[in-house]
């Protein structure tokens, strides 16, 4: 009746000769090492590791049970370690990976199965209801009839091109629903890049801008995209993320056109342009195809505009040249940010004179 | 009494239940109760539920339940816990918690 | 008369042991707030004990709470949990001289008089845990009228004294044995031994369990279920002390219903602590049969 087994907490950074023996069981348990994963809960029977639960802020992957322990209660204790740790942490809403089979196992574990990529990988969360109570405010929002689209944009910051790519879509559509990217993992901030993003498209009519979500091109739905400088884009996760959207929040928004940029500059986000055709118009879903529309970028001068390249731009601190880039809104945000230092004032000395 | 922040109680473990508390949008009060055993207690998990959350005058939040066959007592027990928590409450009131 | 051989710890915390624990028939049940529940679970535990006592479920078996000590932010709570669900004995840890008890006694009263329930109805149990502990034991023992027992805590003691646990027959726990025992005898009450915590080794347990018989404890505290078997086997009398004992009591009644003041057997003179002894015996036998 004492606990014979012993849970505690690893950093994998710290503790190289504990992450050694985690990576051995999830060998054994046929998954990968995931360098994302900062911190483990382990659990141990003597000297031995026989389990393991991997959290990446708030997703949980890397779950491994030594045979001999699976199917006793060792794996709710597992669960439920894990979850005291990650709200220690302030992670209360937590999401999950997993192979499609196992999510009658961690139905357990009290999360529910939210999207399944057939025979790849299930992401789960850890309630019953708040994907449905978000669709349910998003349907709050809906506006009926016609032809309705949707972006998704990181609008960081929000551009020229940003602006005519909504404005295409408008012209296009009866009602326009765009989503700003919530997570903070951009140069500019969450509030900052909505702030912009709704003063610069405050002329189209047939707008609404929404507040991004966990269950849009999120850490959670989307990890690679907040993956810097690595642009390996793992098809799995472009497929969660985009069957999220086909099944959840198009329904909730009867949106049925999702309009996209080309996308050149950013491997990332070129990848996840095609794979959008993919899954949100032919792969097998229990919702009706979304028709892609890709918008080819406007263009400077034969280059198109983007927000990387503004970001280039402000890393060379030339200012100047980002004018022609962005509409009005956005410069006067740059200009009060980046332009009243000293060292971006000689840089636009020429400007001033 | 009020949910003012997000908290858990009790566990995933066989005769347990994990309790979850978070704050409601619109003050009213949600409960979503999911068990093993919900066809044959379904109706008296909830009624010792809402028996517990009335004592303690909850008014508003949204309580999540994952129940793994638990007594009485101790869906109370972790009812009243996650709800203390969540309300920030450092007083026991025995009273209500009777 | 009651029968304390084994007092059975049962983490407050785990809804599976305190569900079901009742079915092993211990003496006694201590429901554990304070080392085996960690701190953030302390809330969480102390309303798990307060409602399973509120049930049935260890109805016929003596109901203990651990709680922390009354200095820590959870002690006076863990108090008014305990006797507000009608423990029927509240255990002190780390109790150190009578004036821990004064101050637990005085808050029991305190607390008993606002909820309306029997003055002096919760008892008290010391746990010992340190070489002030066992100095003081007698004092400790004496401090209250509420007092039913001291139980030594050997993990805490043998650090404190520098030493470490061996297996049963070990001679780390001679003197604090011997003291709490002594100050136990001298004060009426009860003495419990410390847990023996592999809980594999039945033969280690026995070993240790003989010892502590021998020596006089009434019993000892439990960390498994799996034990309670053993010790309660191991306290059974055997054959021959059970027809010893009826004899005894026989005699006892027979000189009582013939207004003799003397009782004798077999030729022999038996004195009352005779007559509790064969009382005892038989209140172990009919507890737990005979000695296997």
């Amino acid at each position: 009746m004492p606990a014979e087994l012993r849970f505690h907490t690893v950093h994998a950074s710290e503790s190289p000769q504990e992450s050694k023996q985690i990576e051995q069981l999830l060998t054994e348990s046929d998954l990968g090492w995931d360098s994302r994963v900062e911190t483990f809960v382990v659990c141990r029977k003597g000297a031995a590791l026989v389990a393991c639960a991997g959290i990446d802020r708030n997703v949980v992957k890397c779950v491994a049970i030594s045979p001999a322990f699976r199917g006793t209660s060792l794996s709710l204790q597992l669960g439920g370690e894990l979850l005291k740790v990650a709200m220690e942490r302030g992670h209360f809403h937590l999401f999950l990976y997993t192979k499609p089979d196992n999510t009658v196992f961690f139905r357990g574990w009290g999360f529910y199965p939210l999207v399944e990529v057939r025979d790849k990988v299930a992401l789960m969360e850890n309630s019953p209801i708040a994907i449905r109570r978000y669709c349910s405010d998003l349907r709050a929002l809906r506006k009926h009839g016609g032809k309705i689209g949707c972006i998704v944009m990181n609008a960081n910051p929000f551009t020229l091109g940003h602006r005519y790519l909504a404005d295409v879509a408008a012209e296009s559509c009866d009602w326009l629903h765009v989503f700003i990217v919530r997570e903070e993992a951009s140069m500019f901030s969450y509030a900052e890049r909505y702030e912009l993003a709704s003063q610069g498209l405050s002329h189209i009519k047939n707008i609404t801008v929404h507040h991004g979500s966990e269950y849009i091109v999120s850490r959670a739905t989307f990890p690679s995209y907040f993956l810097k400088g690595k642009c390996t884009v793992d098809q799995c996760f472009t497929a969660i993320d985009l069957l999220l959207f086909r099944e959840h929040i198009a329904p909730a928004l009867e949106i049925t056109y999702r309009y996209v940029g080309t996308e050149p500059a950013c491997p990332v986000t070129s990848r996840y342009n095609k794979d959008m055709k993919h899954w949100l118009e032919t792969a097998d879903s229990r919702s009706p195809s979304i028709e892609v529309v890709v918008v080819p970028r406007i263009t400077l001068r034969g280059s198109p505009i983007s927000a990387s390249e503004v970001r280039r731009l402000l890393q060379n601190k030339s200012l100047q040249e980002i004018k022609k880039l962005v509409p009005e809104t956005t410069m006067r945000q740059l200009i009060s940010r980046f332009g009243d230092q000293r060292r971006e004032t000689e840089m636009t000395d020429g400007d001033d004179h | 009494m009020r949910i003012i922040t997000e908290a858990v109680a009790g566990s995933l473990e066989s005769s347990d239940l994990l309790v979850k508390v978070s704050p409601s949008r619109d003050k009213t009060l949600e409960i979503y109760v999911t068990s093993d055993v919900i066809e044959q207690f379904g109706t008296q998990i909830r009624h010792v539920v809402d028996d517990t959350l009335k004592r303690l005058a909850v008014t508003d939040g949204l309580i999540v339940i994952e129940d793994k066959g638990a007594l009485d007592y101790a869906i109370r027990a972790r009812v009243q816990t996650a709800v203390l928590r969540g309300a920030a409450c450092k007083e026991l009131n025995w009273e209500q918690l009777s | 008369m009651k029968l304390r051989r084994s007092m059975l710890f049962l983490p407050g915390s785990k809804a599976a042991m305190l569900s079901t624990a009742f079915v092993y028939k211990p003496d006694c049940v201590m429901f554990d707030l304070e080392d085996a529940v960690s701190l953030r679970e302390k809330d969480s535990a102390r309303l798990m004990v307060f409602h399973i006592l509120r049930t049935d479920a260890y109805k016929g078996i003596e109901t203990v709470v651990r709680i922390n000590p009354l200095n820590t932010p959870y002690g006076l709570k863990d108090l008014e949990a305990a006797i507000r669900a009608g423990a029927d004995a509240v255990r002190l840890p780390k109790t150190d001289c009578a004036n821990d008890i004064h101050e637990l006694d005085a808050e029991v009263a305190r607390i008993e008089m606002e909820c309306g329930c029997p003055i002096g109805r919760t008892k008290l149990l010391a746990a010992i845990e340190s070489a002030s502990g066992v100095i003081n034991a007698v004092s400790i023992a004496t401090a209250s009228k509420r007092m039913i027992g001291i139980a030594l805590a050997g993990f805490d003691y043998v650090i404190d004294m520098q030493s470490q646990r061996g297996d049963g027959a070990k001679p780390e726990l001679f003197y604090a044995r011997c003291a709490v025992l002594h100050a136990a005898r001298a004060a009426g009450i009860d003495a419990f031994d410390v847990v023996y915590s592999d809980i594999n080794d039945d033969a280690g347990f026995l070993k240790e369990v003989e010892l502590i018989r021998h020596l006089g404890f009434n019993g000892k505290s439990l960390i498994h279920p799996r034990q309670i078997e053993l010790l309660h086997n191991a306290y059974a009398p055997t054959e021959k002390e059970v027809s010893y004992s009826r004899r005894v009591i026989e005699a006892a009644a027979k000189a009582e219903k013939e207004g003799v003041g003397v009782i004798a057997l077999d030729g022999k003179m038996i004195d009352a602590p005779i007559v509790s002894q064969a009382q005892r015996v038989l209140q172990r036998a009919e507890a737990s049969g005979i000695r296997r």
